[in-house]
């Protein structure tokens, strides 16, 4: 099992060494000057030339990239062009907020989604099921950021019962870090009325980020159903006697999430990335907003360090459903 | 915070165990951070919507944002204040000048102290304006060819002298830009000689009315201070001043309006746009406030590409811009018209000058006549605007459809203020025209068409129309090293004049600003520099 | 063909989405000539801005005083546009890579697909973003961006096919009756792998209509006054919630749009790939 796990993390790094080439490439292929932009408004040639050499903008770009993974390699990811702040301080102050959001949607999506799921399966080709198809459709072709848009619209501007942004009404005091992670540091101060405000502002960045997971969840819980049902066991459980529902929430259900899992996994990598316009809408203090920020003004080390951080929680969560998938059939770890 | 950098990364490779690490973490990097602040909306803490500046260092960035943080946490030799501004003696008493305007004196004030009590001398002044050089970046643009640090020296510990290089008049305009900042705050937290760089981006070491609160801060997200009792100038003038102030700005104009109505925002950023005056204004418990600022609003176009070299080419352009449409439509009438280069309340304009107005015959008159000398007005244009600047867009579009009346084709490309100042920096790269506005960095007419349209500054954003008059060049470098307004006022306005004929950008209105205040909010005080950031003045009332 | 026809056909879901594309092709064609006011793609009308919904302006009128239905309208050309560029550029540099990768082995075919991991594994949305802000943003760069992210998915699915297909007996076949490489490579492997292709790339219109919708909402795709539904949604957010029907109906647009291409492309995927019925 170790030896699998090992295994599977050492085929990541050259990947993630691959993926540090590509971006750096990219990146640096462009021809906007990152140095104008960190002299500010009122620079004279003299000073961006200043800073170039400061840098190490003047030097060759193989030169910059060495100097660049040798500090990787110590995990320093540099410091932000703007705020002079190194970029990965920023990243472990703001990451327990995108991994709060991430998972309260995750967490959404499979309380919801997975009933749905085999609620659809059992109503198989009856209306509940084409109305969950068409939900399932429809959650995934809408365009989240315009749907954050909506719910902001209709629940905070119209109806004012939630919060239009952030993460913690101003007027709130925060609660001290311990985690990092608002809701659990408001716990832990016995801070109840931080936690039902910090409540209220995750519940529409969640729900629209939860939108396009969900739909994925209801689709793959549904044909896993729809495939456990046609199985023997399940007729011969029947036939000994088993109560329906009893059969189907228990011993079906549990044989139909392999593949629900896995996508669980895949949503999880899919959710940070895709939490960053969602962040960016709610005025989120997490990384998506912080990358949206970066983008915006051009910061090509908070870029680089997002995108690589993102890539790796990517390989990250492939190692662990391929374990996921190992520890329910163990027949695959030797193939790895 | 070394130790934090270093332990971050293994996170990336644990990541289950990523959050609490990452918390624990956190919570090393910053003790203390004990319950900041009571409920608000009491009467004791103003909840700001300014925009944070990109770091909290007053020598590393200098910008709109940042004199709203810097003028309630730090403070100046000398510093702007009052509606028309006026330069008065802040830190320092008084100062005096040599005739030949290359040696000046600031003589300060007796018992000054920082906000860790130890005293405020000259030695901090030397210290301060040294690291500003050394640093080099925005704020240092002013001095950095006429000051070298060995020249900034305190021969006594409340006298502080500069020598200059070459004469500068606007010196001692751009005294106020510079913070004096507390070098025993931030010796200790030097690392390799970065001049406490990356310690004073996330704190604070000042002297102003207002304490940062490290803990209370998160960059461009929050940040708080706490009054500052001992302020070198008392609080007799205010029976009830905030004693915290908690910065929270908004990204977007919308949701900053509705905290405004809500109640959650005592104040709004600046820049409120138009159409939002009247459903504020319409609310119980908000309105708007109008101030005339210094701050022009100007399309550039690239004197150096062709049709741009044409002086009746610029001409057609400057009469197609639909100048009142675009102020009273779009802008609810909430700016003036200013024809020049310059906002058109600060001494050195030409008052009787003419502008040009919006009248598409005469810009098609010109346009024949740009024709007839081969100008190719019927090439693809381009202009570049500040996508993420709605006004700067706008704007765009409607030059856009009105060219298009003429028959000249316009594009309007989306672009980002550091791809456009890479552009500025050669001509070529340049775009045909692009849309910015000019901030009072300094109340002095060199900060408008002296940096503007002196040739000498080409290859910087400010000069980027590459405009080259060698008259006007001689008028301008004139006026920058006499020291005297009375003198050099007629130098500017002759040059103005120059500048004008030849119409080398468009140049449409000086800005008013709308900023929206909760009704509780009493005793606001308004200068253009910093745009009335600061808070010293202001009572919440109930 | 004719049964597989006749066999979509009969999908209801996957019909409203052929009826759906088939719409929004024509309004991307005849957009001008439909439109109300065709001129708004570019004029303003100062003096009627951010009009309700009327008989006169269905969608009511935007910041500037243009029309939105209209602008919805001519939208659609512009999402076409830019979703056809993206997936017929990444076919272009996917699938010959797919082909060379699966068909040859060794470390030529190593390297692409090694390549092809390390791009699927770049969070497409960050790096498209970032490309295209530094690109100085623009309709083309961001086309390029989504292209330079979005071909490994037809590399893979080409380089499974093709793997599956050249251990096939019938190429074995081939390959005894002494036809060359090429031949047994665009002749028989291509044609048999193009079919999930294709189910790819109508999902792929639709996801790039998305992403794109992405990029112009954050002012890093389409520039004004492009009548683009994503850049719209960005400008109409100042005018919340007064002028609500500004951000309602290009994002109406983005929705069905997307899911007409998503309800074809899960029937095509039905037809060509019976093993994920969906309607089971």
């Amino acid at each position: 099992m170790l030896r699998f796990v090992l295994r599977r993390c050492a085929l990541v790094l050259p990947s993630l060494l691959g993926l540090l080439v590509v971006t750096f490439l990219l990146i640096h292929a462009v021809p906007s000057d990152p140095a104008v932009a960190m002299a500010g408004d009122a620079a004279t040639p003299e000073q961006i030339a200043h800073l170039r050499q400061q840098y190490g903008l003047d030097r060759p770009m193989w030169e910059q990239f060495g100097l660049y993974l040798g500090k990787v390699a110590s995990f320093d990811f540099g410091e932000s062009a703007f705020s002079h702040r190194p970029v990965a301080l920023d990243i472990v102050q703001r990451l327990p907020a995108t991994l709060e959001l991430t998972f309260a949607s995750l967490l959404l999506s499979v309380l919801i989604g997975v009933p749905l799921g085999v609620v659809a399966a059992l109503k198989h080709n009856s209306w509940p099921d084409y109305a969950l198809r068409i939900f399932s459709v429809l959650g995934v072709a809408v365009a989240a950021f315009w749907f954050a848009i909506m719910l902001q619209f209709l629940f905070s501007m119209t109806l004012g019962w939630l919060p239009l942004r952030g993460d913690l009404s101003a007027t709130m005091s925060r609660p001290p870090v311990v985690t990092g992670f608002l809701l659990l540091d408001s716990l832990i101060a016995g801070r109840w009325d931080a936690f039902g405000d910090a409540v209220r502002h995750l519940f529409l960045p969640a729900v629209t980020l939860a939108l396009g997971g969900l739909a994925t969840i209801v689709r793959f819980t549904r044909s896993g159903v729809l495939d456990t049902l046609q199985h023997d066991f399940v007729l011969y459980e029947r036939a000994v006697g088993y109560s329906r529902s009893r059969l189907v929430w228990i011993y079906v259900l549990r044989n139909s999430l392999t593949a629900t899992v896995t996508q669980i996994g895949l949503l999880f990598g899919g959710l940070i990335a895709g939490g960053v316009v969602v962040e960016a809408i709610f005025d989120w203090p997490g990384i998506g907003s912080y990358t949206v920020q970066a983008i915006l003004t051009g910061d090509r080390q908070v870029m680089l360090a997002v995108t690589l951080l993102v890539g790796a929680v990517y390989a990250m969560v492939n190692i662990l459903v391929d374990v996921v998938h190992g520890l329910l059939d163990p027949r695959l770890m030797g193939r790895a | 915070m070394t130790k934090a950098v270093r332990q971050g990364g293994p996170l990336l490779g644990r990541r289950k165990m990523g959050g609490l690490a990452a918390g624990a973490l956190v919570a090393g990097a910053f003790p203390a951070a004990t319950s900041t602040f009571a409920q608000a909306a009491d009467a004791s803490t103003f909840v700001s919507g300014f925009a944070l500046p990109m770091n909290l260092d007053p020598h590393q960035v200098y910008d709109v944002p940042m004199q709203s943080m810097m003028l309630n946490a730090y403070d100046n030799l000398y510093r702007y204040e009052g509606d028309p501004p006026e330069i008065v003696p802040w830190l320092a008493e008084s100062h005096t000048v040599s005739d030949d305007g290359l040696s000046w004196e600031f003589k300060l004030r007796p018992n000054l102290k920082f906000h860790d009590d130890s005293p405020l001398t000259a030695d901090d002044v030397v210290y301060s304006f040294r690291r500003m050089l050394a640093l080099a970046l925005a704020p240092a643009g002013a001095f950095l060819k006429i000051l070298k640090p060995e020249n900034v020296t305190a021969p006594e510990p409340l006298l502080v002298r500069f020598k200059l290089e070459t004469s500068y008049a606007p010196f001692l305009a751009a005294i106020p830009s510079i913070c004096i900042v507390n070098p025993r705050a931030i010796k200790p937290n030097e690392k390799n000689g970065d001049w406490g760089k990356t310690w004073l981006a996330s704190n604070g070491a000042g002297s102003g009315a207002y304490r940062i609160v490290p803990e209370g801060y998160r960059p461009l997200e929050y940040l708080d201070m706490e009054i500052n009792e001992g302020h070198f100038k008392g609080w007799s003038d205010n029976a009830k001043p905030v004693k915290k102030i908690a910065y929270r700005p908004t990204k977007e104009t919308s949701t900053r309006i509705l905290a405004l109505l809500n109640g959650t925002l005592d104040c709004t950023d600046p820049n409120l746009p138009a159409d939002q005056v009247e459903q504020i204004n319409a609310s119980k418990i908000a309105f708007v406030q109008k101030d005339i600022v210094m701050r022009t609003f100007v399309v550039r176009m690239n004197n150096t590409k062709p049709p741009f070299d044409n002086l009746n080419a610029r001409l057609c352009f400057a009469h197609a811009f639909n100048y009142m449409g675009f102020i009273n439509d779009i802008l609810g009438g909430y700016a003036t018209r200013d024809p020049y280069p310059m906002p058109e309340n600060l001494w050195g304009v030409p008052k009787d000058a003419k502008g040009y107005d919006y009248d598409l015959k005469k810009a098609k008159e010109y346009m024949a006549k740009a024709m007839a000398e081969g100008a190719p007005m019927k090439r693809p244009l381009e202009i570049h605007v500040q996508s993420e600047n709605e006004q700067s867009v706008q704007g765009a579009q409607l030059f856009q459809s009105e060219l298009a009346q003429i028959g000249i084709n316009l594009k309007v490309v989306g672009n980002i203020w550091s791809n456009l100042t890479t552009a500025a920096a050669k001509p070529e790269t340049t775009p045909d025209m692009w849309v910015h506005w000019v901030s009072t960095y300094f109340v002095d007419p060199e900060n408008w068409v002296g940096q503007m349209y002196d040739s000498q500054f080409h290859g910087t954003w400010k000069a980027s129309s590459y405009y080259k008059n060698p008259e006007v060049d001689v008028l301008l470098r004139k006026a920058r090293g006499l020291v005297k307004q009375e003198e050099r006022a007629p130098l500017y306005e002759q040059a103005i004049r120059k500048i004008m004929a030849d119409s080398p950008d468009i140049w449409i209105y000086n800005s008013m600003q709308l900023q929206g205040f909760n009704k509780r909010v009493k005793g606001r005080r308004f200068c253009t520099v910093g745009q009335g950031a600061e808070l010293r003045w202001i009572t919440l009332a109930g | 063909m004719r049964p597989i026809f006749a066999r979509l056909a009969r999908d209801v879901p996957a019909m409203l989405g052929l009826g759906i594309v088939v719409f929004v092709l024509l309004l991307a064609v005849l957009g001008p000539w439909i439109a109300p006011y065709p001129g708004d793609a570019s004029a303003s009308h100062l003096l009627r801005r951010l009009k309700p919904p009327s008989l006169d302006y269905p969608f009511g009128t935007d910041n500037l005083g243009r029309d939105i239905f209209s602008r919805v309208i001519l939208g659609a050309r512009g999402a076409l546009q830019i979703a056809l560029a993206v997936v017929v550029a990444s076919m272009l540099i996917g699938v010959p890579l797919g082909l060379l990768a699966g068909y040859r082995s060794g470390w030529l075919s190593e390297t692409i697909m090694r390549i092809t991991d390390v791009v699927l594994a770049i969070p497409q949305l960050v790096l498209a973003l970032a490309l295209a802000q530094l690109l100085s943003p623009s309709l083309e760069s961001a086309m390029l961006a989504l292209s330079l992210t979005y071909w490994p998915f037809f590399t893979r699915i080409v380089y499974a096919e093709t793997r599956r297909l050249s251990g096939s007996l019938f190429v074995d076949a081939l390959r005894g009756v002494g036809a060359g490489t090429s031949r047994i490579v665009f002749l028989h492997i291509l044609p048999n792998a193009l079919s999930p292709v294709i189910v790819r790339a109508t999902i792929g219109l639709g996801f790039t209509i998305l992403v794109a919708a992405v990029l112009g909402f954050l002012g890093m795709g389409a520039t004004p006054p492009a009548p683009d539904w994503g850049l719209a949604i960005a400008e109409s957010r100042t005018y919340l919630p007064k002028a609500w029907w500004y951000a309602a109906f290009p994002g109406v647009a983005i929705l069905i749009t997307v899911m007409g291409f998503n309800l074809l492309g899960d029937g095509l995927r039905d037809l060509v790939d019976p093993r994920i019925r969906r309607s089971r």
